[in-house]
């Protein structure tokens, strides 16, 4: 009781509005982050700015880079992939409507529904090609169509595999083909609805071309759902690419996307979006590497072994074995994309040696953190060296003219960039 | 009687506060998110008929009245922290939540206690 006393008069300060703001991110980039302790509130700090068009404006970009516009006018595309001829997939989508199951839902739908565009996503996937390679694609297709919340795709000799958020299908592609008419065969079904939080499927083949990888994300912020709501998800699934039989390959990972393979190592790596309402600076977003079997944490623990008190019946035994991960991005800054630069040669040497990473921008702190792309230097197959911003200017004054999702190369190996707020792909060159 | 509604409202959250801190079952939770919210709009809305009615003189001839509005005011306010201590997700609203209905309800309760002292020594009940 008297602690219970204690917990409302110190959230009743909270609310007064001291520590809602959040620290320098800087504190927590890297693998070893600052940690605060856990703050609750009697209402979370929230900062959700409203969308503005880009008009003739663009994203910023170091001296050594130019950015220009690879396609507008795109109906919400969130994720990229490069298909081996050149041709660049853009994946329209959005997430099926949400329930209501308690008044917050109702209250938290209306508040986010102030950061997004109005505009209505595509459920399609838009081939775009340039095939002299400046920037400006000459074609344009409507590829794939008809898809449920679709997010990943992956192709392997000539199947073309696409994550929609509730099973993974296959369909046959030939090299420059501009769109696909033949119907999809389903390769297994993924967590979907009725409840579907985090509907993005990541996907990404093994390079051995065997097996398939995808992130499923969790159900709930911190399991308000119930944990039957769980099963199979907060997980990257590894997926037989012939007989469709799937195992848990690591587990506690919250929200896992920009599924990737090291290219020097060969390792997964992935980045994975944290959980909200612990304060400003908690929980960092991260990027990891992915180990076979491994434990990352949610819903008991936060990296590593700090335990989160939201969740009955807690599980030391689990938090006993939750692996820390390699390289905090800083919280809230909700990175959604990653590529690898290794094969980026259309950028200068300096950014070719680490990975990109898409972070779609904060909510639950009062500055805003993220909507820009980082770069994180790798040597060795492992982060050294503190991210640099990449692309920023998504947010100007209190509007935002666009949002960072999923990332990818082009055939030259320019940088893309989803930007489902601004409907556009964004390219990335040396200038 | 317009306290019936938040009362009922209130006291089955309290029910199933209890409910969810013993078994951790999601479905308890959600249950008294809604009882709070309701008790909530109607209390309030309660409390707007009841400041109609303390613009009467002849409502405040009975210096019972006051405590009787004040012990009211007590249960809005804890009832308004407890709607919002259980916009946490899971049990983060908890143990806070529990407390805040069991003070909830005790708090409507004694508003309850005097109210019925009220209408006993008045003719003219003022919470209709």
């Amino acid at each position: 009781m008297k602690r219970a006393v204690l917990l409302l008069a110190g959230a009743s300060l909270a609310l007064a509005g001291c520590a809602r703001k959040g620290v320098d991110p800087d504190r927590q980039i890297g693998p070893d982050p600052w940690l605060p302790t856990i703050s609750q509130y009697l209402v979370p700090p929230m900062h959700v700015v409203a969308p503005s068009p880009w008009g003739s404006a663009t994203p910023s970009v170091p001296a050594d880079l130019k950015v220009q516009a690879f396609a507008t006018g795109l109906a919400h595309p969130r994720s990229l992939y490069t298909l081996p001829d050149g041709d660049v997939l853009v994946v329209e989508t959005d997430g099926p409507p949400e329930p209501i199951h308690r008044p917050k839902d109702i209250v938290m739908q209306l508040i986010q529904a102030h950061g997004h565009g109005d505009a209505k996503a595509g459920m399609d996937i838009i081939l775009l090609r340039d095939a002299d390679g400046d920037g400006v694609p000459e074609l344009r297709t409507r590829f794939l169509s008809g898809l449920k919340s679709p997010f990943g795709v992956a192709l392997v000799g000539s199947d073309l595999y696409v994550a929609n958020t509730d099973a993974i299908v296959r369909c046959p592609y030939q090299p420059g083909q501009t769109r696909i008419t033949a119907p999809g065969v389903k390769l297994v079904d993924l967590p979907g609805g009725p409840i579907d939080h985090h509907y993005t499927k990541s996907l990404v083949a093994s390079p051995d071309g065997s097996k398939l990888y995808v992130g499923v994300g969790s159900n709930s912020n911190i399991t308000e759902n119930g944990m039957d709501a769980e099963r199979g998800r907060a997980a990257i699934w590894e997926v037989d690419r012939v007989t469709g039989a799937h195992r848990l390959y690591g587990t506690g990972l919250r929200n896992p996307n920009g599924l990737q393979f090291e290219p020097q190592t060969h390792v997964l790596w992935t980045v994975v979006n944290e959980r909200d309402e612990l304060g400003p600076d908690l929980v960092p977003d991260y990027l990891t590497s992915v180990r076979d079997g491994g434990f990352y944490g949610w819903p008991y623990s936060y990296w590593g072994r700090h335990v989160d008190p939201r969740v009955r019946p807690q599980r030391p035994d689990l938090v006993a074995k939750a692996i820390v991960p390699d390289y905090s991005l800083s919280s809230h800054v909700a990175p959604l994309g990653m590529v690898f630069s290794t094969a980026a040669a259309a950028l200068p040497p300096r950014w070719r040696s680490g990975a990109f990473v898409g972070e779609h921008g904060s909510w639950n702190r009062g500055h805003l953190n993220g909507y820009k792309v980082v770069y994180v230097p790798f040597a060795n197959g492992r982060p050294a060296g503190k991210a640099i911003d990449v692309v920023t200017g998504f947010v100007s004054g209190d509007k935002a003219r666009g949002r960072p999702v999923g990332l990818g190369l082009d055939r030259t190996g320019a940088l893309l960039i989803a930007d489902d707020l601004g409907n556009t792909v964004w390219r990335v060159s040396a200038r | 009687m317009v306290l019936g509604v938040p009362f009922v409202c209130f006291a089955a959250a309290l029910m199933t506060d209890i409910a969810y801190a013993r078994t951790f079952d999601i479905g308890w939770k959600n249950f008294s998110d809604w009882l709070l919210a309701g008790g909530m709009v109607v209390g309030a809305l309660a409390a707007i008929v009841g400041l109609v009615d303390l613009a009467r003189r002849s409502v405040r001839a009975d210096w019972l009245i006051w405590p009787y509005a004040a012990a009211y005011a007590v249960a809005m306010i804890l009832g308004l922290f407890d709607n919002l201590v259980h916009s946490r997700d899971a049990y983060g609203a908890m143990p806070a939540g529990l407390v805040l209905s069991a003070l909830t309800v005790l708090a409507l309760l004694v508003t309850a206690v005097l109210g019925a002292l009220l209408m006993r020594r008045s003719s003219r009940g003022i919470a209709r």
